[in-house]
């Protein structure tokens, strides 16, 4: 089998099927991010890739060329793998733009894949985005590659031995802290705001009789927003008071604060039912340790909460007690690194290797 | 012994001689090539007119030249519309023209994938079975005095011909076992139903007009090309053809952008090259017959010096012409919904192709023809 491809490489017919491939580059529709938009310009009236022959296509059974257009995530690394194995041979690969070749500004994303490790790749196009022009060039210099018969059918990378390789060559730099420096580098997730809100004066001063013992503190923090702060073991009797008016919860987060070694876990709830209350939106939270992140599901006074709780334990591993989903991935990868928006996740180490020609 | 002495005399130079294409402006070089032995005998063949038929008009050289060149037409005109040059850097000079033949080459040498869910033989026989049912109607299409072969019954048997098409289509759907090519399938198979019964009912409009289904004798009466005297039955006829091939505006059973070429979708490589260019192939045909039933086949203006050759180039002109109109729908119309065009074809068509019939024998009874 590999003696009748070879034959075909290298033998009389070789250059009728250097030739035909040149030509006829057609590239499949695999539009994963905003590069998209370039290609398309570069096929529109204005550039009109297919001078060169080269025809956008909707299936890869009958093409021959991907262009990758952007960020490959790790769920569409699974796409695109297939997308390469479901095209005959000879087939190429074009990376385009700065997130395919280090992230762009996913850079160490905990997401992001690149497509050099998924498929061999022929050419990148460096560029946010690159020009409808670098993209035709590209498409040129697979053409005279093809022609010169360096793009092989399956392309191998060369093997590197990086074990003698220490590390980095330089450390792995966090982000540099913004330029303005708040004066208490605290997080305050209540921080107390004087609003002409009559209506949220009353409201605060309801609560404050409903909850008797069982918050720390209520604040109005802006005009509809109030913010209630407590801890994990009374905020199961919170929740079963004001779920009688408040009916869903808007949004779960978790912010993660390392220096105070705890996670602060909140949850936003308002109202579909009561008119009064539509427009305000209550915002109970409560400050957990880092090292015992444990807090007690909501989801049975609010279903609303449910995805909310899984998502929050598939970035910070913030286990909610009672939701029966706890301990799985839910929309994430299943091969994405466990809890990726804990602050001391550790980057990966990227290697460098530059060959030395002698 | 009188058997075999019939049959070669049946292969005799002499009796290809009695039956060849004159063509007076090259009628010496002919002369002096069929005087040298071998080469004698094979051109003396080719020049035989059913095997000239076969061969170059309305046969496989035609078939192939038009194949490359209005899949290349057909890029470049929607190019043209959408402000764009087409296919160009491959032969700067002449426009481009090759970019049919390179894709071909590509497809040629790429590896063909036979998935594991395929069942294997007919996925492979199929799309070279096909061909039956496409190349066989061209031996019975007549260019002047030339074709393949002659019988009263020859129109029917085209159409009944072209109608296999489909099913080895709905065939190679069933063979791919995969979903989109099922939705392509049935779609087909709905397709297919919709537009044959006005397709039929046109081709009897004419039939009952020239009162004859021999295609020699019907291009020979049409002193008055068919499309003006029945022109409700073109018109059917030429939407069922669009229907029939597949193009926009009824690229339904193929529709590339939701079902992804519906029963082609598993092919790769030359095999999609095969049958990719059947919709091509059968569009030729209608192409052809539309020319024979409508617009006067090979009549036109004699040219003394081309002899023979004259009826096959108004026949050729003509085909194109229907070619392009139809390569023409395809950068100006959006596409039907199959309820859409399955409404048309049973309420509108049906109803306008009754007519039609009415209106053949209508002329039939008055004798026009």
């Amino acid at each position: 089998m590999s003696d009748n491809i070879e034959f075909l490489n290298s033998g009389p017919l070789a250059p009728f099927k250097k030739w035909g491939t040149k030509w006829s580059l057609w590239p499949v529709h695999l539009v994963t991010a905003c590069c998209g938009v370039e290609l398309a310009h570069a096929y529109a009236s204005g550039y009109d890739g297919e001078r060169l022959g080269s025809l956008n296509y909707g299936i890869s059974r009958q093409t021959n060329l991907i262009i990758v257009e952007g960020a490959i995530s790790r769920k569409m690394a699974r796409v695109l793998r297939i997308t390469y194995e479901q095209m005959p041979d000879p087939k190429f690969v074009i990376v385009m733009g700065a997130c395919g070749l280090k992230g762009g500004i996913f850079w160490n994303g905990y997401h992001m894949v690149r497509p050099s490790d998924v498929v061999p790749v022929d050419l990148f196009i460096p560029g946010c985005p690159p020009t409808p022009e670098s993209l035709l060039r590209a498409i040129r210099s697979l053409q005279e590659k093809i022609m010169s018969g360096e793009a092989k059918n399956t392309i191998e990378f060369r093997e590197f031995d990086l074990s003698s390789v220490e590390g980095r060559s330089c450390p792995a730099l966090p982000p540099t802290t913004p330029k303005v420096i708040a004066p208490t580098p605290a997080i305050k997730v209540d921080v107390e705001r004087e609003v002409e809100w009559s209506f949220g004066k009353k409201l605060v001063k309801r609560f404050e009789k409903e909850l008797e013992g069982l918050y720390d503190s209520i604040k109005i923090t802006g005009k509809n927003r109030i913010a209630i702060s407590t801890d994990r073991k009374r905020v199961v009797k919170i929740a079963q008071i004001l779920s009688a008016e408040f009916d869903h919860v808007k949004n779960v987060n978790v912010i993660d604060v390392p220096h105070e070694r705890s996670f602060i876990v909140e949850y936003h709830i308002s109202s579909y039912s009561v008119r009064e209350l539509m427009p305000v939106v209550v915002n109970i939270f409560a400050k957990i340790p880092r090292d015992d992140p444990k807090f007690p599901s909501l989801m049975t006074y609010w279903q609303s909460a449910d995805y909310l709780e899984r998502e929050m334990y598939d970035f910070f591993g913030v286990v909610f007690e009672g939701n029966p989903a706890m301990g799985e991935k839910f929309l994430l990868a299943p091969d994405t690194p466990d809890f990726p928006l804990r602050k001391d996740r550790k980057i990966r180490d990227e290697c460098y290797c530059m060959e030395v020609k002698e | 012994m009188e058997a075999v002495y019939e049959l070669l005399k049946a292969v005799s130079k002499e009796h290809f001689m009695e039956n060849m294409v004159s063509i007076p402006l090259i009628q010496p070089v002919i002369d002096n090539l069929l005087n040298i032995p071998l080469v004698g005998y094979v051109v003396a063949l080719i020049l035989w007119k059913p095997m000239f038929a076969l061969l170059i008009f309305p046969g496989l050289l035609t078939l192939m030249t038009v194949l490359l060149f209005i899949i290349w037409f057909e890029r470049k005109l929607t190019a043209r519309i959408q402000w764009r040059r087409g296919p160009l850097e491959i032969l700067r000079w002449a426009g481009g023209i090759i970019q049919a033949l390179a894709d071909g080459l590509r497809y040629f040498f790429q590896e063909v994938i036979v998935h594991r869910d395929a069942h294997k033989p007919y996925f492979i026989q199929l799309p070279i079975l096909i061909f039956i049912p496409v190349l066989l109607p061209l031996l019975f299409i007549p260019a002047g005095s030339i074709v393949g072969i002659k019988t009263p019954y020859a129109l029917p048997v085209v159409v009944a011909i072209v109608s296999l098409i489909p099913v080895f289509i709905v065939a190679i759907g069933w063979a791919s076992n995969s979903r989109f090519a099922y939705v392509g399938t049935i779609r087909e198979a709905f397709m297919y139903f919709a537009y044959e019964i006005p397709f039929i009912l046109s081709v009897v409009a004419m039939i009952l007009v020239y009162g004859t289904a021999d295609m020699t004798a019907i291009v020979e009466k049409q002193t008055i090309p068919g499309i003006i005297l029945n022109p409700v039955a073109a018109l059917v006829f030429f939407i069922s053809t669009i229907m029939a091939t597949s193009r926009l505006p009824f690229e339904i059973p193929e529709a590339d952008q939701e079902i992804a070429f519906g029963p082609f979708v598993e092919y790769s490589g030359i095999m999609f090259g095969l049958v990719m260019t059947i919709a091509y192939e059968k569009m030729y045909i209608l192409a052809l017959l539309m020319s024979v039933l409508f617009l006067g086949g090979g009549n036109g203006f004699p040219i003394p010096l081309l002899g023979d050759l004259a009826p096959v180039i108004w026949m050729f002109l003509k085909t194109m012409a229907v070619m392009v109109a139809l390569a023409f729908l395809r950068s100006i119309y959006a596409r039907f919904r199959l309820d859409q065009a399955l409404r048309l074809s049973w309420t509108t068509m049906l109803k306008i192709s009754a007519v039609a019939v009415l209106i053949g024998a209508a002329l039939n009874i008055a004798q026009v023809a």
